[in-house]
């Protein structure tokens, strides 16, 4: 059946940057903020802007994806007719590849746009963290009667040569991009969120392919493509909670901001509410000698010691005498009696022994450069009364032979 | 795939359950934090690999209704079989009656039709108020091998005198079952039972020719039946006074009761829900306590149970209570030994009190 915009998230990509948490797993699938995994984000944004039709490309080690989205039941994406669908690279009559960019992704499955011959095509990135109405953006797609839209944000100035940088003119119409400017003519950013007009996208798609020396990626050749042949293309002012959460201290700075207030990163917002799947747990328990300030509690925890400023997924364990503070323990992680864990972010089902001492605070560090988060990979094991220091990272061969 | 059927008996009954019945029948009370009290009932089945449950209730359903819905939570939801429920309305008309059950006979006798449909050979009989992680894959097999023509699970903790008592010999055979004894002795009964589908067509249809309509006073203590008698060591909880609620929920905060209960080889399944994780404020304490998710906690939290989206703001002060989902306790309140229905506003700096041996129970939607 014929929809009028259809969902394409670009879930395949390693999250590199991330390193021992995405050993296993692509990045979208990285649990996030206690209950969450980082995918849940779009795809609840697609749900709640009335999106019910939505591909998820993947590429990378998709398996913990694939359970994880299963028939998409979470975020109310299965459907009669079109849901949620989970796109690998396939094989066809005239050969197969991987996915070479992320433009080559969607060239890939044009097939699968075409089944429901929608009038626009949103493409999203599967490792943001912020709440999108995207029905709003389409409602400025179609007045600024764009071929394409691309959602930006203002940054600081200072910072602006960090990211894709769009110039625009007095109707925010598009004029210029430039992919990390050294000298930036305007603050407002990229997203990475694009809402095309399908027809036109599906014309530049095959063209790009044609291209021997094109890299088949949105921002490097099909935006600039469009802008040099003066295509109509507007950018939509977001304002909000966003983050790119690539790195392992943009995660981290991530999931402290649900904890922050004025943040803009409110979950307990019923209006606008994140989708997930969690299994079932018990209620979490706060020990008689537990202390817990400013922190994230999820079901199925085990909380008797001290725990502050940090987010702990469901079904940890934080034992008595240890104490955890502006740290991330992601699901099942356990942190046993006198151990102490700061500045960290605690893989699945990480254990960390009595006693052991994981992270430092930055003021403990006599040069900056030397301090950061300490990452412990999923299944990773601390041994009992083990250091492990500022900016560390260990998987889950530590400690074997 | 096993050869059980389930039945979960969910109609309104005489209780001690005051304001906590006055939306619900006694199986979707909210219980421990994320659970209506039939969940237990009804994963005990699902963990024993039963794929076909049948649900009788009439009455006020609306909330079971929505809380079972398509049984998708339990894995019930099957194109053929899987959770059925099954409202009086279509035959009560039938029975002559306004659709209220006198017994367990009368309503298996309403839903006649199914029973005869259902194709395991073995039938569960459940009530749908007791809380209890029950193997029932064990309780087959001791019926199975004790080729007796019912089961009927028991526990050796006595309880209050109006429950059921049994009498048994030393092979387990049960010979006596009475009723509102002075002194309980012998086992109790947890209203569980196992028989052959077979057999229960035979009660159901006979006790329609007598019209007879109880099950405790027209099968139990009819006679002529093998009953067996399975005891069940583990922990059970019979939720039927607000009392017994309380006490029974408060029993949570021993880490004891809480993994024999909620252990993981056989979880117990909750209809799943989108709460972001619980914050807890700095200016906020929490101690010795059971939290469901997406509360925001701000004030003093002590030895309670905070159910979904509760939130207790700063300088409020909650203790030894159990609040439902959506409860707001106000700036400066302060509640002891209290029992917050759905939706309860208390506004700021109230101060109310009640007793361990008798909770303050505030209806649902009320503002104090």
């Amino acid at each position: 059946m014929k929809k009028e915009c259809v969902a394409m998230l670009l879930a395949g990509g390693q999250g590199s940057r991330l390193y021992v948490l995405t050993g296993d797993m692509a990045k979208p699938a990285v649990p996030f903020g206690g209950k969450f995994r980082i995918i849940d984000f779009p795809l609840s944004n697609c749900t709640n802007s009335g999106i019910d039709t939505v591909g998820v490309l993947t590429q990378y080690r998709p398996l913990e994806l694939n359970s994880y989205i299963g028939n998409g039941q979470p975020w109310e994406l299965d459907r009669l007719d079109g849901g949620v669908h989970i796109l690998p690279p396939y094989q066809s009559a005239t050969g197969a590849s991987w996915y070479k960019g992320t433009a080559n992704a969607i060239y890939q499955n044009i097939g699968f746009v075409d089944m429901y011959d929608p009038e626009y095509v949103a493409v999203l990135s599967g490792d943001h963290i912020y709440k999108m109405d995207y029905a709003d953006m389409l409602r400025r797609h179609k007045e600024a009667g764009a071929v394409c839209t691309i959602s930006v944000m203002e940054v600081p100035w200072s910072e602006a040569s960090r990211f894709g940088i769009m110039a625009v003119d007095g109707e925010d119409r598009i004029t210029e991009f430039a992919e990390k400017p050294k000298e930036p003519k305007s603050n407002l950013a990229s997203m990475g969120i694009y809402i095309f007009t399908w027809k036109k996208l599906r014309e530049y798609l095959l063209a790009d392919e044609q291209d021997p020396n094109s890299e088949n990626d949105f921002g490097k050749n099909v935006i600039p493509a469009m802008l040099n042949a003066g295509e109509p293309m507007a950018a939509y002012r977001f304002e909000g909670y966003w983050k790119d959460v690539g790195t392992l201290d943009s995660l981290w700075d991530a999931n402290m901001d649900m904890l922050l207030p004025g943040s803009g990163l409110n979950l307990l917002d019923k209006k606008w509410p994140i989708y997930g799947r969690t299994p079932s747990c018990p209620p979490a328990y706060v020990g008689e000698k537990a202390d817990v300030g400013n922190s994230a509690v999820a079901k199925g925890c085990d909380i008797r010691g001290e725990v502050k400023n940090s987010v702990l997924s469901y079904n940890t364990v934080v034992e008595e005498g240890a104490s955890v503070s502006y740290s991330v323990l992601m699901p099942g992680a356990v942190v046993k009696k006198g151990a102490k864990v700061q500045y960290a972010i605690v893989g699945e089902r990480a254990c960390i022994g009595a006693e052991a001492q994981v992270g430092a605070s930055p003021e403990t560090v006599a040069d900056p450069a030397q301090w950061g988060v300490t990452v412990l990979g999923p299944d990773s094991r601390v041994a009992a009364g083990e250091v492990v220091a500022a900016k560390t990272m260990i998987d889950r061969t530590h400690g074997e032979g | 795939m096993n050869n059980m059927h389930g039945i979960i008996f969910s109609y309104e009954k005489q209780t001690g359950l005051r304001e906590l019945l006055e939306h619900r029948v006694h199986g979707s009370i909210p219980f421990a934090t994320n659970y209506r009290v039939v969940d237990f009932m009804l994963s005990n089945m699902v963990n024993a690999g039963i794929r076909d449950v049948g649900v009788i209730m009439h009455g006020k359903c609306q909330s079971m209704l929505d809380h079972l819905g398509t049984g998708k939570s339990w894995d019930l939801s099957r194109n053929y079989g899987g959770l059925t429920l099954l409202p009086a309305f279509a035959y009560a008309e039938r029975r002559g009656s306004d659709g209220r059950f006198q017994g367990k006979m009368e309503a298996l006798a309403c839903v006649l039709d199914y029973v005869r449909r259902i194709r395991q050979d073995y039938v569960v009989l459940a009530d749908s108020d007791v809380v209890i992680n029950l193997p029932l894959q064990e309780v087959l097999q001791s019926h199975i091998e004790s080729g007796a023509q019912m089961t009927a699970v028991c526990t050796d903790v006595l309880g209050e005198g109006n429950d059921t008592y049994f009498q048994m010999d030393e092979k387990g055979r049960i010979t006596d079952t009475t009723y509102q004894v002075y002194t309980p002795s012998g086992y109790r009964c947890l209203n569980v039972f196992i028989l052959s589908k077979e057999l229960l067509v035979n009660l159901v249809t006979d006790c329609m020719a007598h019209n007879r309509y109880s099950f405790r006073r027209h099968v139990l203590q009819q006679g002529g039946l093998d009953l067996h008698g399975f005891v069940w060591k583990g922990y059970s909880a019979h939720i039927n006074t607000v009392e017994s609620y309380y006490q029974r929920s408060m029993e949570l905060l021993n880490p004891e009761i809480r993994a024999e209960l909620f252990c993981a080889e056989r979880p117990i399944l909750a209809k799943e829900n989108e709460s972001p994780s619980t914050y807890i404020d700095p200016t906020g304490t929490c101690v010795n306590s059971l939290i469901g998710d997406g509360c925001d906690i701000q004030g003093d939290v002590k030895n309670c149970i905070l159910f979904r989206g509760v939130r207790v703001e700063k300088g409020a002060s909650v203790e030894g209570c159990i609040l439902f989902k959506g409860t707001v306790v106000k700036k400066g309140a302060q509640l002891r030994h209290v029992i917050a229905d759905k939706y309860v506003t208390v506004s700021e700096n109230v101060q109310l009190v009640g007793s361990e041996s008798y909770p303050m129970l505030l209806a649902r939607g009320s503002t104090v």
